[in-house]
């Protein structure tokens, strides 16, 4: 039988396979090219970009748990200046689309940011960033709150132009559906979910967090459970409403048939984010094993798989 | 080049109290691997535990990569039983290593902060620069095997004195005096303990002390260290105030090894982090904001 079409659209972007790298787990690409083609994936997804450059929390910033691990990164990154001058021209000709995650301590943040980056040459959309649990402004202040989600989402979606945006929830709340619903109605072309579960891990002899910022985002395979349940309540909800705008599905997967379960729960294209951590080209070996699953299931195109569970 | 690759577990095999001597065959990072960089290792196949864990590279002989390393918790525990014939997820060799263009290099290691400096004496060796090794650990126990071990890896000898240092260090007629009897001496080794059961009681930093204390023409031109932090911020301050170029190789949890998760940082003297797996893991102590590490 033929091979599977693996190309799809999501978030207003053509893929040609629907595994993208997630944001603050892939640097900004060079940093795995010994190990990964780019070209292999159907996008990555930069790590999260202010406008100006940030240092981060102090150590320590990670730790490992059960299936999992906390951090406590702190949005550290080079800022808008450096990314457009040192990261942006390599990342731009590579075979794959380029997603820039941003994070604005304010909506005029967020807007000067997709006004910019909208404009660069190679960015292929935005992924705003409303549900960091490691920040104190911003983040995941917005992220829990359908009306802050809304008016950041609109604000950066009148910003960018033509470039698609694309919101990046928080699991921190009892329901995502409405962040997902608030994203859609201003404009977002898709909504990804899940962002990192707040944590904290505990040195019992030394009566001290093992993390300096003593809380953290978890992530891993021990979050998948919770990123299906989310990535299928927030399909759901927005095939109703707004159907023509995606679910890009994140949250521990490891293998293709992990991403599969994201399709089938209702995602169009996912990211690997910690499996990157775990093992350089994690990515493209989700993106070759889900072939390999659409092609045993006998399938003629991936996207069969979205939205495709039975319940 | 950096590689990832399928490592095959050729011997494990126990070197002291919970520490292990790992061969691994891999080819593409033996050949590229430099004193001071470091490996990514998965302990076990599959996905569990999740993470890789980070460690130096001790040596490499033809495509092997040695590695050597105790046991701390529940990765390097599972990684202590990997049996011959294993296979195991690597990638490397990465991060920054030693530069050896020292003339009298001073290499200090705390515990098994001799891991990397293993490395560091066979290249010395090769380059035919004498060294002098400043060894400390807890007891006899823990650190007299390892430093036999790493004798016993050179094509020289490894002249160990368990005291009296001071006047030991790298006259050139000395050395020749020491080469007179059976193998050339490669390095000099004299060892600390904190309970005093070999060599002198007291931290490693005690050795250096005195090195440091050499009239400039005798003294280390060059410190090259590997150890806890406490002992590293020991190490830098003493370099410091003699003026002597420092260079430590760092540790710390870390995720990717790559560069990607910034979970291994430490501050830098000006502000801001360094990454220990980029910037690092060896450093130029001076690049370090010690007053805003623990210790």
């Amino acid at each position: 039988m033929s091979a599977p079409r693996m190309a799809v659209s999501a978030g207003g972007l053509g893929l040609k396979n629907p595994v993208l790298a997630a944001s603050g787990t892939f640097g900004y690409g060079q940093e795995y090219a010994p190990y990964l083609d780019p070209g292999a994936i159907g996008g990555l997804v930069t790590k999260g970009l202010s406008l100006r450059p940030r240092p981060g929390n102090p150590p320590p910033r990670i730790v490992e748990t059960a299936g999992g691990m906390l951090n406590a990164i702190g949005l550290a990154n080079l800022g808008l200046d450096e990314f457009l001058e040192t990261k942006l021209p390599w990342l731009a000709r590579q075979q794959t689309a380029v997603v820039v995650n941003l994070y604005g301590e304010s909506q005029e943040e967020f807007a000067e940011l997709a006004a910019r980056l909208s404009q660069a040459p190679g960015v292929a959309a935005l992924e705003l960033n409303v549900s960091c649990p490691n920040v104190k402004a911003g983040g995941m202040a917005f992220g829990c709150d359908p009306g802050a989600v809304g008016r950041v989402t609109r604000a950066a979606v009148a910003a960018a132009g033509q470039v698609p945006v694309w919101v990046k929830l928080t699991p921190n709340v009892a329901d995502p559906t409405p962040m997902a619903l608030a994203a859609a109605e201003a404009g977002a072309a898709a909504v990804c979910l899940i962002n990192t579960l707040l944590g904290l891990a505990i040195d019992a002899q030394r009566r001290r967090p093992v993390l300096a910022n003593v809380v953290g985002g978890l992530s891993g395979p021990a979050i998948k459970p919770v990123g299906l349940r989310m990535v299928w309540q927030a399909a759901r909800a927005l095939r109703q409403s707004h159907p023509q705008v995606d679910v890009v599905g994140i949250g521990g997967i490891m293998s293709g048939v992990d991403a599969a379960e994201y399709l089938i729960a209702g995602a169009r294209a996912v990211q690997v984010g910690t499996a990157n951590f775990a093992r350089p080209g994690a990515a493209g070996r989700v993106a070759a094993e889900l072939e390999a699953f659409c092609r045993e299931q006998g399938l003629a195109d991936v996207s069969e798989l979205v939205g495709a569970l039975k319940c | 080049m950096s590689a990832c690759l399928n490592a095959k577990v050729l011997a494990n095999e126990l070197v002291g109290p919970d520490v292990y001597l790992l061969r691994l065959a891999a080819g593409p990072i033996a050949a590229a691997a430099r004193p001071g960089q470091f490996v990514m290792l998965r302990v076990a196949p599959g996905d569990e535990p999740l993470l890789a864990r980070p460690f130096s590279v001790h040596g490499v002989e033809g495509e092997d990569v040695l590695i050597l390393f105790q046991v701390r918790g529940r990765g390097t525990a599972l990684l202590s039983q990997a049996a011959p014939g294993a296979k195991l997820v690597m990638w490397g060799p990465l991060g920054r290593g030693f530069e050896l263009e020292a003339k009298r290099p001073a290499l200090v290691a705390g515990g098994m902060g001799i891991a990397p400096l293993g490395f560091v004496a066979r290249k010395l060796e090769d380059k035919g620069i004498l060294f002098h090794l400043s060894s400390g650990g807890a007891t006899q126990e823990a650190i007299e095997g390892l430093e036999k071990k790493l004798g016993t890896s050179l094509r020289g000898r490894l002249e160990c004195r368990a005291t009296d240092i001071h006047r030991l260090f790298h006259a050139a007629q000395e050395a020749a005096e020491l080469s007179t009897s059976t193998a050339p001496v490669s390095g000099i080794c004299t060892s600390t303990t904190m309970d005093g059961s070999y060599g002198e009681k007291g931290p490693v930093t005690l050795l250096l002390k005195n090195l440091l204390s050499l009239p400039p023409e005798l003294r280390p031109d060059a410190v090259l260290a590997c150890g806890p932090l406490p002992m590293l911020k020991a190490v830098a301050a003493m370099c410091a105030e003699k003026n002597v170029p420092c260079q430590v190789s760092l540790e710390a949890p870390m995720a990717c090894g790559v560069g990607a998760c910034l979970g291994c940082v430490l501050p830098a003297a000006g502000g801001g982090y360094v990454r220990v797996c980029q910037e690092g893991p060896v450093m130029d102590a001076a690049a370090l904001d010690w007053g805003r590490i623990g210790a």
